[in-house]
């Protein structure tokens, strides 16, 4: 991006903290309900340095990059399978739609249950809120192949395998990364629910000792920061990946 | 017509002959019966000849020309290359569509060179093909990086054309190719495509709805009826060649258009013919 491109970002993150700053003085909020901005920064730092947030951080993002890593690839496969066979379609997405009608807040403790409050639970979340975006954006970019040239393909005697290669895995790509930009940041929910429903480390457990046993709201405020930076980084990793795999078409 | 004026007729005529005898084909509909669209193609292209086909809308031109191309099987009768029937896609057939249908995501370069990545030529022989192919149609090198987006109409059928030739196939198969370029540029790639056709000796087969372009380019122009199409007509062209855009002139041009419109006339009739008949039945 061009710097140029990055000054209204600049200027609409100013305007957000102006406005976080007023509702605090205007307010006369205390800083249990809420920390002016410039404390939470500072918090924030602190926090980061003193060692405090690292393994936490450590532990959700291990949770995010699995699940997300299980979930879009089950997505993939079970994505490709649905836009090919109309069988599978109509056996697996009532089971599909089913499960992701569920809300995974109610799914989370029950998992937890099953898998132990260890980091297998958290994966399972993530992959199940990751898988589906991911299997029905690629359903859609594979249909979304122009038979001509599939024709094209098959009159220059192109093999399945290279149908598939060359022809329609380029051709849904875009669609994949649009359902993985909304698979990443899910992903992210997931693990943070899932620590909500039994966890000793990670972003959401530390949410809640900050609110609870130690009463540090800035430091609540600062997770809070944290988790909204990793859903906006791991989404921008996407947008990067995006542009070197698809590029300008 | 001498040998020395045309080269490329002196030495083909071995390979590239297709012969289709009794070619039938009907569509599989929704309702079960089946939609008859070519019925009793009998017809013999030798080797380096150019065949226009014409015909109306519909008459299943396009279906004839994937049969040939070994994309449709012939429910009935029998399509030949050199002999020997067609049974799919062929490396010796090269087939250009309507629109270039070039992959959006690949460069031109990556688009010409497409067929000998799929047939699995190393990269160094490709390379070396590729600049034969951009100087055999007439291609810009320094387009060879552009996406097929960035070209225009004209030079993304031109990268179609090289795509066709990539594999060298004894024949050429082209479903209305420039129809959708303005009528200069159509008239100049008609001409071009004749230049290339002297030097690579190749069969071509070419459908159009364009009675000047089917007289400028082929031997013969082939008339077929409407659906279900049968063969009316199979008209030669008796100008010299090498042709010239100045052919156009010739008394010969307007005596065989006259011939081709003729039939096509009797071709429309038959259709109300048929259209009355399908009233009476129904």
């Amino acid at each position: 991006m061009k710097r140029d491109a990055w000054l209204p970002v600049l200027l609409a993150l100013a305007f957000f903290a102006l406005v976080w700053k007023a509702a605090v003085v205007v307010g006369g909020l205390p800083p249990y309900i809420l920390p002016p901005p410039e404390t939470v920064v500072v918090r924030l730092v602190s926090a980061w340095l003193d060692g405090t947030v690292w393994p936490h951080f450590v532990t959700t993002m291990i949770e995010v990059t699995l699940g997300f890593v299980v979930g879009a690839g089950l997505g993939l496969i079970v994505g490709y399978g649905l836009a090919r066979s109309a069988l599978f379609e109509r056996l697996a997405s009532p089971y599909l739609v089913a499960a992701q009608a569920i809300p995974i807040l109610v799914l989370a403790p029950l998992l937890v249950l099953w898998f132990g409050p260890g980091l297998v639970s958290k994966v399972v979340i993530c992959s199940l809120i990751v898988f589906f975006p991911v299997a029905i954006a690629t359903m859609v970019g594979i249909r979304s192949v122009e038979p001509r040239l599939i024709e094209l393909g098959r009159s220059l005697r192109a093999t399945n395998r290279q149908i598939l290669t060359t022809l329609e895995i380029p051709a849904a790509l875009p669609a994949i990364f649009g359902g993985m930009r909304v698979g990443v940041t899910l992903a992210v929910v997931g693990a943070v629910v899932g620590e909500w429903a039994g966890a000793d480390k990670g972003l959401a457990v530390l949410i809640n000792l900050a609110r609870g046993s130690l009463f540090d709201i800035p430091l609540m405020f600062a997770t809070l920061v944290t988790i909204a930076l990793v859903g906006v980084a791991l989404y921008l990793g996407v947008v990067v990946a995006e542009r070197r795999f698809v590029g300008v078409r | 017509m001498t040998a020395a004026t045309t080269p490329a007729l002196a030495q083909a005529a071995s390979t590239g002959v297709i012969t289709l005898h009794d070619v039938a084909f009907a569509f599989p509909t929704r309702t079960g019966a089946p939609l008859p669209v070519l019925d009793g193609i009998d017809l013999e292209i030798p080797g380096g000849g150019i065949v226009a086909l014409i015909g109306p809308n519909g008459c299943g031109k396009s279906t004839l020309l994937r049969v040939v191309a070994g994309l449709l099987d012939p429910g009935s009768g029998k399509a030949l290359l050199d002999g020997e029937p067609i049974v799919g896609p062929d490396p010796r057939i090269g087939l250009v569509f309507q629109e270039p249908r070039l992959l959006p995501w690949r460069t031109a370069a990556d688009n010409i060179t497409y067929p000998l990545e799929l047939a699995g030529w190393p990269s160094e022989r490709r390379t070396e093909r590729l600049a034969v192919l951009t100087e055999l149609v007439g291609l810009d090198p320094s387009i060879a990086g552009h996406r097929p987006a960035e070209l225009s109409g004209g030079t993304r059928q031109r990268v179609a054309l090289a795509r066709a030739l990539a594999l060298e196939p004894e024949v050429l198969l082209l479903d209305e190719p420039f129809s959708a370029l303005d009528a200069l540029t159509r008239e100049r790639f008609d001409l071009e495509l004749l230049r290339l056709w002297e030097r690579s000796a190749t069969t071509i087969v070419m459908v159009t709805h364009s009675i000047p372009e089917a007289i400028m380019v082929a031997d013969r122009v082939v008339v077929l009826s409407a659906r279900p199409g049968r063969v009316v007509a199979d008209i030669a062209v008796g100008l010299p060649r090498p042709r010239t855009i100045d052919d156009l002139d010739d008394a010969a041009v307007s005596r065989t258009a006259r011939e081709v419109r003729a039939h096509l006339g009797d071709a429309d009739a038959a259709e109300s013919v048929a259209a009355d008949l399908d009233r009476l039945a129904s």
